[in-house]
């Protein structure tokens, strides 16, 4: 066995792309998409909207400069954001990752806008490493299909950004034994 | 069904039995007989499936004489589809769309489930037992997760039965399913051919052709098989109508079932249902093919493991940590 070519080496010296167009039944995906900014094995790809999905978008409505009325500022005050997201006792605060002035964007820590849907920008400044694995599909996932145009999660599909780690929960359901 | 043939012992047993002297001369016109087969039947000797009372009868007749998966015409596996279709609306008054749909050009299905992403919330069991159409009343699932002790990685030493708050401090989980095995023993140990791999690399099972002795169950070294002691029981209003004659369609009582990779999604380019319902990204499904795949670059990029690595399976299901 040893001196013949293994099943793994088989697969491993396949480098015929795959055509998506011989999938021809793949379903197109309905929710809203944006070319990512960054280039992948592949070269581009697409990454999930994350805008239509934060309720209170567009920030600058409120945060304009404009005097907010107390009865208003209740409503509408982000006191149901629980932020726990960085290491510890050292938390992140708001500014962290939010523009300070320009409220409709965010900001790294190099001082550039960043666009809410291209938020893993942001994020990849410190999970750099998670980024990486994203982008070659090792972590996050892609929609839907497996073939045609790729389109993954966006990091805030998943992860709540302001508290990233997944909940703790009961299982969906349970196992019985084998038979 | 093909059209009765006159055959030229008039193929019934009766007469052969009267006009027969010997043995081996019975034995003789008894195996013709069998040639003639269907043939043979539609004689009169048993109601043709023309005579059959009711369309129901003739179907299930019709679907009695079929041939092995992989032996049919394409014309003949189009014909059974409809059989079953039409069966379905007879029988359960259910609207379904059974699909045949052959394996993709140039492509290998292959797997990758993270260990160290995995937390256990089982959404893809939940998934797969509503995509796969699996039996409710036995809560039937292919797909099992382990709580791991840090430092084993044979699922046999794992609770498969876990029921609280997970992820649990100092634990991992590891879901087993169906792996695919290039080289898979359950495809060896079945007396009928009724289950294969596919050009694609998945096993499928024939649930026509099964006869339920549960051998591939006893080769698989992964658990990866279940044999179903009833046809599938599941509220009307969860069923899943789209399905494929190889996957999920509802399987017949004492059937031997199995992960296919959900075929009636993959081929038309979707995701598993797991995949696609797993919370944590921890499944990571393509071409193995395909260089620029996920897959791929989980091999390249990883560390993979396999399990029974040394059995020579050639699972297509890596294990990989972050």
């Amino acid at each position: 066995m040893a001196s013949e070519k293994s099943f793994i080496d088989e697969i491993k010296s396949s480098q015929e792309k795959f055509d998506n167009r011989s999938a021809t039944q793949v379903r197109p995906i309905t929710q809203k998409t944006v070319l990512a900014q960054e280039q992948d094995q592949r070269g581009a790809f697409r990454v999930l909207a994350r805008k239509q999905a934060i309720e209170r978008y567009k920030c600058s409505s409120c945060h304009s400069g404009a005097p907010v009325t107390a009865k208003k500022g209740k409503e509408l005050t982000h006191g149901d954001i629980n932020l726990d997201h960085g290491q510890g006792g050292q938390s992140l605060s708001c500014i962290d990752c939010h523009h300070p002035k320009e409220r409709d964007f965010l900001e790294d820590k190099k001082g550039n806008k960043i666009d809410f849907d291209h938020s893993y920008q942001l994020c990849g400044q410190c999970h750099f490493r998670q980024k990486r694995d994203w982008i070659g599909g090792a972590h996050g996932k892609r929609v839907s299909n497996w073939a045609g145009e790729r389109v993954v999660f966006n990091c805030a599909s998943c992860h709540d950004p302001h508290s990233p780690r997944f909940k703790k929960r009961f299982p969906a359901t349970y196992s019985v034994p084998l038979d | 069904m093909k059209p009765a043939k006159p055959s030229t012992n008039d193929g019934c047993p009766s007469n052969i039995m009267k006009s027969t002297s010997n043995r081996r001369s019975f034995i003789k016109s008894l195996s013709v007989a069998a040639a003639a087969g269907s043939a043979a039947l539609a004689t009169g000797c048993i109601p043709s499936a023309d005579a059959a009372p009711s369309e129901e009868m003739k179907l299930r007749w019709q679907e009695f004489f079929k041939d092995n998966y992989r032996l049919m015409t394409q014309e003949e596996k189009d014909a059974t589809i409809d059989r079953l279709e039409r069966l379905a609306k007879i029988q359960d008054n259910l609207d379904i769309q059974m699909g045949n749909n052959p394996p993709l050009e140039k492509v290998l299905y292959g797997y990758a489930f993270n260990i160290s992403r995995c937390e256990g919330f089982m959404e893809c069991v939940t998934a797969c037992v509503k995509e796969n159409n699996l039996d409710r009343k036995t809560n039937t699932q292919y797909i099992r997760i382990f709580e791991m002790e840090p430092g084993q990685l044979d699922p046999g030493t794992g609770d498969g039965r876990y029921y609280h708050k997970v992820p649990v401090d100092n634990r991992f989980y590891m879901g087993t399913q169906c792996f695919h095995c290039e080289n898979a023993p359950c495809t060896k140990a079945c007396p009928t051919k009724a289950t294969w791999k596919e050009p694609d690399g998945i096993v499928v099972v024939d649930y026509d052709w099964c006869i339920g002795c549960r051998y591939c169950q006893a080769a698989c070294p992964y658990y990866g098989r279940r044999f179903n002691w009833g046809k599938p029981q599941i509220p009307k209003d969860e069923i899943t109508t789209r399905q494929h004659y190889l996957g999920n369609r509802i399987r017949p009582k004492g059937k031997m079932e199995k992960c296919t990779f959900c075929i009636q999604r993959t081929r038309s380019g979707r995701l598993p249902a797991c995949v696609e319902a797993c919370p944590t990204g921890s499944r990571v499904f393509g071409n193995l093919l395909d260089p620029e795949s996920e897959i791929r670059f989980v091999l390249k990029h990883k560390k993979v493991f396999r399990m029974k690595e040394e059995l020579g399976t050639e699972p297509k299901f890596w294990y990989f940590i972050d």
